[in-house]
């Protein structure tokens, strides 16, 4: 033992020096466990594995392998191409990318395949656990932290980082194009972020037309903003917490006014298929609101005269030409005009409350063509459009927030104006590029102050010189400095201002604040203590919900749910309101999980969610009422967790039918780390089911694949997973019954374990927490680093969910594991080639 | 709304102020001024009118070049020389794939492929325009415009049991790919025209100088930023350099550029109020976009398939749809006559626009390919049959106007497909089509 405790403690100090620090995470293995989890439901204790402390060498592994793989894989018979006897003489670090996939199918126990003979479980976690011990080892000896291209802003980044320098809200999508994505559907990839003419254009037009937004100008023609509300989202309840209570459709919105003047406010209401407006029956009263108060009440609706129109409103026969044109063109006045002060306000179009149902039969709610072409002539109008124009008549800067965040001094005569714009653009450029200027920094963009102030007045120079700023690539570019004379991949700290820039687009998405930068600026941001408190202090600060929408929204492939067309003849309830909902329960659940620190685990099991009445009536759930949502807690174990979530089912399911491959794929990409691999091509189509004779449940049809051998090598991984939710249809409504016949939930891992629908699944997941911790490390590491995951972070990865594990895997244990990593810390010098090829 | 302004003295565009309506700074394109060109360029442009026409007011009795201007021709009377009244074209359903009159009226127009009774499957086929804009689109700024007047939902059932893209868009960049349409004026504007604010010249050349400054001073960041990296670390820097520099030249090419009379619209504050003064601005928009050879290809849809715009203004206060289904009634049919004259005479404002702009050694409607028409014939039986169709412009040289020419239950798509052709773009079949009309017919050549 002596003996290779020194070599392991050699190549910790050597590797101390060079980075400062990053190792000791590879070294702990023995902390007293964690308080258990607070988490509501049962998390099974937290067992961490024990992690083989001593350098292990390959010969530990032999017997295992010469006995269960080397059959196959030797160099004689070289099945996949792979020679482990070969392999087996030399270090293991030699051929770590190798030995990576042997582990992970070790874990998984993918390999030997059935009928072969395999080791007994605990035969299986000792081998794992050494091969993972000895690529540990190896990596200590030599780190590989990778290396990021440099980075380009994307527009997520892009648009925090305008809020956070300038307190402007953009429309990303109006300034900028989407960025592409890698093939786990992240979009800050540093390697894929391109730079085209037409992507520079935008970012020159973008940086006028925000540095214009913020300062204001008041040169600028007005202009009409058009909202456009879905005709499929149905506006009979309260449709925002902006709006009041006792109003019922409409919308509310946050409109940027960019100069203290008139602004007009135009509303149109929703029309039917054959333009016929919706709900003109009787008169309603509409309402305009600023920030809450009441701009304008108008009544519209009730005044239709002449023959009317038959009531199918299907468009091919008309009625009066005086009722007809009332019912295309009643909604005409609804229109306001009045004076709204610089800044961001809220506009509110709400209808008042009925309390009274029109007489008659009551209709059930319509879908599809029903609801496009029916005119509901007693019914409730909805708003279609909101346009608000403007800037009108008499025209100021006014002071709103971002103007008050600008102008850090006003200039009382021209003496005073160059040194206060100084003082403002330094400040401003500092923050957007990340670091300490230079003189020549300065001095650059008060060279486009002072063509500003030329040809207009100190607001223009100010606006000149923010563009500037706005277009420069030390702000539309992440770079990082590299100390000078080192030889291609040698390792380096980070240093901390780059380190900085590194944590705030990690947990925030966005540009460092001034305390952060500060502390890099000082220098003080390595040490532990400092990094750890940052950390922490980020987490807790609102900007840290990016985490939610740019990293889980994409690891769980939830941002596909606004794409999501449900077949409308088999699910004809689906609106935008339930498309919205099922969106905002992931996005609360998830943002709560991470403020409350649970365990990461505790996304699978926890006994509680976020519901409002559309939801909870979809879940079948009473007493929830009106359109805003409250935290639930869950009396049966159905809904518990991301499984049980309406998002997460309706996203792994097929437009018309639930897929047991789709979700059982998903589980094993997403939540236990072991994707399959891609289908192979001309896969034939499952049969329909079969009206007589044929097979007839999904069941009974799924089984097909796993009798031929091509695709059973996946699918009796996936589709046992998938099986367990077959109680959750296509749009996440429980069921009990599909296609005719009951559902059948319970399933067979290839091992034989048994379980049986949601709860059996969410336990048997649950008892892989280790697993899953790992596979969210793998996926949160990429997103941090903005860079593919590579065989050389493997060892990394397991450490951090080893460590993470020690703290009940909580939230901040996983992220603060990654700050703290050697790849979030160090860098491997640039040159070429490049370190490490892939693959 | 357009301004024709008079030319500017050369020695203006010798002090570098008064240059060109210069060239926005978008996707690659080259330099390609119809004018500096030795063979003309010709266009293609669509507008389509919904709900179909009433036939009897339409259609020339007469054919050859002897034909009678109808009722609701009167406005073209001018442009009588560069119409091609063409008879006799079908867009029947595709086999297997009937019912969705209105819904296969507006689908099938440049697709020939009639949808599938779907309110969630989107199926119909590439639409000629987008065949056309992935060749010579390739040589402008903007490969296509996709232009309306009223605006389009793309999501939910439209017709009976269709999804509203198959009634409110003609344009199909793949056969599951509908394209939405665009009808707010300022957003095509930015669209060709950056934010620049309006095609005059001196302010737009403003704003070039404005942002050249800015790049220049970007250039020198970059170089300053490239010297401290790592070789490896250049790729995305030389990325945006290579950026800089194509729009560096764009702003070379644009000063350079030698004056001509200059159409000026102001960046416009959204859609009009008045239906008119929309419509006329889009056609302004689309005479600017040819004119600069900014794009090659536009459509344009004056209403979706089952409008129910209101034109009080010409004493039709009734929905435009429910009244085309006439039931024969005379009162009624004089409505929708009416409304199908309006429109024409918002085209004729288009065609005088385009033969108003000098272009080469012609005027920009001799450089046009124009198709007008509707993708049914009467909407009160949705016919499908002699659907009324015209060519307008000279294409090139390619179109001989003054004629109406019968043809016999052929397909709209061949027609397609020799429009295709005279644009050097060969596809054998589009849709339900049977084979090109000789382009002869149409050329005279």
């Amino acid at each position: 033992m002596a003996q290779p405790n020194t070599r392991l403690g050699i190549a910790a100090a050597s590797l101390l020096l060079t980075i400062g620090g990053g190792a000791e995470l590879w070294l702990r293995a023995d902390q007293s466990p964690a308080p258990a989890s607070r988490t509501s439901t049962a998390v099974k204790p937290v067992t961490p594995k024990p992690v083989i402390a001593e350098p292990v060498s390959l010969a530990t592994l032999r017997p295992v392998l010469d006995r269960y793989c080397v059959g196959c894989h030797n160099n004689k018979a070289k099945t996949a191409g792979l020679e482990l006897d070969s392999l087996m003489t030399a270090p293991v670090g030699k051929n770590a990318e190798t030995w990576e996939k042997v582990a992970r199918k070790l874990r998984t126990q993918e390999m030997p395949p059935p009928g072969m003979p395999r080791p007994d479980q605990t035969a299986y976690l000792r081998a794992n656990a050494l091969l993972e011990a000895a690529l540990e080892s190896a990596a200590i000896a030599a780190p590989h932290p990778g290396r990021v291209a440099v980075h380009r802003l994307n527009r997520v980044e892009y648009v925090n980082a305008v809020r956070d320098l300038l307190d402007v809200r953009v429309d990303g999508t109006a300034l900028l194009t989407a960025d592409d994505v890698n093939q786990e559907g992240f979009d800050n990839i540093a390697s894929i972020l391109s730079v085209s003419p037409a992507l520079l254009q935008n970012y020159l037009s973008a940086a006028r037309t925000v540095s214009r937004l913020a300062i204001g100008d008041t040169a600028i023609v007005p202009a009409i903003e058009t909202y456009k509300i879905s005709k499929a989202l149905v506006q009979d309840d309260r449709m925002g917490e902006d709006l009041p209570f006792g109003s019922q459709g409409g919308t509310a919105i946050r409109h940027r006014f960019p100069l203290d003047a008139e602004y007009s406010f135009k509303v149109l209401l929703r029309r039917q298929e054959y333009d016929y407006l919706v709900g003109m029956g009787e008169p309603h009263q509409i309402e305009i609101r600023l920030d809450g108060a009441l701009l304008k009440r108008i009544s519209v609706g009730g005044e239709a005269k002449g023959m009317t129109t038959p009531e199918s409103y299907g468009g091919n026969t008309q009625g009066g030409p005086e009722f007809e044109f009332y019912m295309h063109n009643a909604d005409a006045t609804l229109e306001v005009r009045g004076p709204v002060t610089a800044g961001e306000h809220v506009v509110g179009i709400s209808f008042l409350r009925r309390f009274w149902e029109p007489e008659g039969i009551l209709q059930p709610p319509q879908t599809g063509f029903a609801r496009s072409t029916n005119e509901y002539y007693h019914g409730n109008p909805d708003v279609e459009f909101v346009y608000i124009g403007g800037p009108y008549g008499h025209v100021s800067p006014g002071n709103p927030a971002s103007r008050q965040k600008i102008f850090l001094c006003s200039p009382r005569n021209t003496a005073e104006e160059e040194p206060c714009a100084r003082r403002i653009l330094s400040t401003l450029a500092k923050r957007a590029y990340r670091r300490p200027l230079t003189e020549a920094d300065i001095q650059t963009v008060l060279r486009f102050y002072r063509e500003g102030r030329t040809g207009g007045d100190f607001d223009a120079g100010i606006r000149e010189g923010l563009e500037r700023i706005l277009a420069a690539p030390s702000f539309l570019f992440r770079v990082e400095h590299q100390p000078a004379g080192l030889a291609p991949g040698a390792v380096y700290a980070v240093n901390d201002v780059d380190l900085a820039s590194r944590l705030s687009f990690f947990l925030w998405s966005s540009i460092p604040d001034d305390p952060l930068l500060d502390l890099a600026v000082a220098g003080k941001l390595h040490e532990p203590a400092v990094l750890d408190q940052q950390v922490r202090r980020m987490l807790r600060d609102s900007r840290s919900d990016a985490l939610v929408n740019g990293f889980v929204n994409r690891w769980l492939e939830l941002n596909k749910l606004a794409g999501v067309v449900p077949d409308t003849e088999l699910y004809s309830e689906f609106d935008e309101n339930l498309r919205d909902a099922m969106a905002q329960e992931t996005r609360l659940f998830v943002k709560n999980e991470l403020r409350e620190d649970h365990s990461v685990a505790s996304l699978l099991t926890a006994n509680y969610t976020y519901l409002n009445e559309r939801l909870a009536k979809h879940y079948g759930i009473p007493d929830i009422y009106g359109s805003h949502f409250r935290r639930v807690t869950l009396p049966e174990g159905v809904r518990g967790g991301l499984l049980g979530q309406a998002s997460v089912l309706t996203v792994t399911s097929y437009p018309n039918r639930t897929s047991v491959a789709i979700r059982g794929r998903w589980l094993l990409a997403n939540i236990l780390g072991s994707p399959p691999p891609a289908p192979p091509a001309n896969i034939p189509p499952l049969p329909e089911a079969a009206a007589n004779g044929g097979p007839k449940s999904l069941r009974e049809r799924m089984s097909i694949h796993r009798q031929n051998a091509v695709c059973a090598g996946c699918h009796r991984r996936m589709d046992p997973l998938g099986f367990a939710l077959e109680n959750f249809d296509a749009d996440g409504k429980w069921r009990k019954e599909a296609d005719g016949v009951p559902v059948d939930a319970s399933a067979a891992l290839p091992d034989g374990t048994q379980f049986d629908g949601v709860i059996g699944l969410r336990e048997l997941l649950a008892s892989h927490q280790e697993d899953f911790a790992r596979t969210l490390t793998e996926k949160l590491i990429a997103y941090a680093l903005g860079r593919g995951v590579e065989y050389t972070d493997e060892p990394t990865v397991r450490g951090i969910a080893r460590d993470a594990g020690v703290n009940g895997y909580r939230w901040s244990s996983v992220l603060a594991g990654i700050a703290k990593s050697a790849p979030f810390r160090t860098a491997a010098a640039g040159g070429e080639p490049p370190k490490i090829a892939r693959k | 709304m357009i301004i024709t302004r008079k030319a500017i003295s050369r020695r203006t565009i010798l002090r570098g102020l008064g240059s060109v309506l210069a060239l926005p700074l978008l996707d690659s394109m080259t330099p390609a001024f119809a004018a500096t060109q030795k063979t003309a360029v010709n266009r293609f442009g669509v507008v389509y009118v919904p709900n179909g026409m009433i036939m009897e007011n339409y259609l020339p009795k007469a054919e050859g070049a002897a034909w009678e201007l109808t009722p609701t021709l009167q406005a073209l009377q001018p442009f009588r020389d560069q119409l091609l009244i063409l008879s006799g074209l079908n867009s029947l359903a595709s086999p297997g794939r009937p019912g969705g009159a209105h819904a296969k009226a507006t689908t099938r127009f440049l697709t020939d492929v009639s949808p599938p009774t779907s309110e969630t499957w989107l199926d119909a086929g590439i639409s000629m325009d987008q065949i056309l804009a992935n060749e010579i689109g390739k040589r402008t700024q903007v490969a296509s415009l996709e232009l309306a007047i009223e605006s389009g939902e793309t999501a939910g059932a439209c017709d009976t049991g269709f999804a509203c893209p198959y009634t409110n868009t003609i344009c199909w960049k793949s056969a599951n790919t509908p394209l939405a349409t665009e009808n707010n004026p300022r957003v095509v504007f930015e669209r060709l025209f950056g934010d620049s604010g309006s095609t005059d010249a001196k302010t737009r050349l403003t704003r070039l100088h404005q942002q050249r400054s800015v790049l220049d001073s970007v250039g020198e960041e970059l170089k300053r930023l490239e010297g401290t990296l790592p070789s490896g670390d250049r790729t995305k820097l030389t990325e945006y350099f290579d950026a800089v520099r194509d729009i560096e030249q764009r702003i070379q090419i644009a000063e350079e550029q030698n004056n001509r009379d200059l159409p000026v619209v102001a960046h416009p504050a959204g859609i009009p109020a008045n239906w008119e003064d929309h419509v006329r601005l889009m056609f302004d928009l689309e005479t600017i976009a040819f004119q600069c050879d900014l794009t090659r290809v536009i459509t344009m849809m004056i209403g979706h398939e089952h409008s129910g715009m209101t034109y009080p203004q010409i004493g039709v206060p009734d929905a435009h749809h429910p009244i085309s289904h006439h039931q024969k009634e005379p009162e009624k049919i004089a409505k929708v006559a009416k409304i199908n004259q309006y429109h024409m005479k918002m085209f004729a404002y288009f065609l005088d626009k385009l033969r108003a702009t000098p272009d080469g050694d012609g005027t920009l409607l001799d450089h046009m390919t124009l198709m007008y028409g509707a993708g049914i014939a009467d909407s009160n039986a949705h016919s499908v049959y002699n659907i009324p169709i015209m060519l307008a412009g000279g294409g090139a040289g390619n179109l001989k106007g003054g004629r109406h020419i019968p043809f016999k239950d052929m397909p709209l798509a061949n027609l397609h497909l020799t429009l295709l052709d005279q644009f050097g773009v060969h596809w054998d079949r589009l849709g339900d089509s049977t084979g090109p009309i000789d382009s002869r017919i149409l050329s005279l050549a």
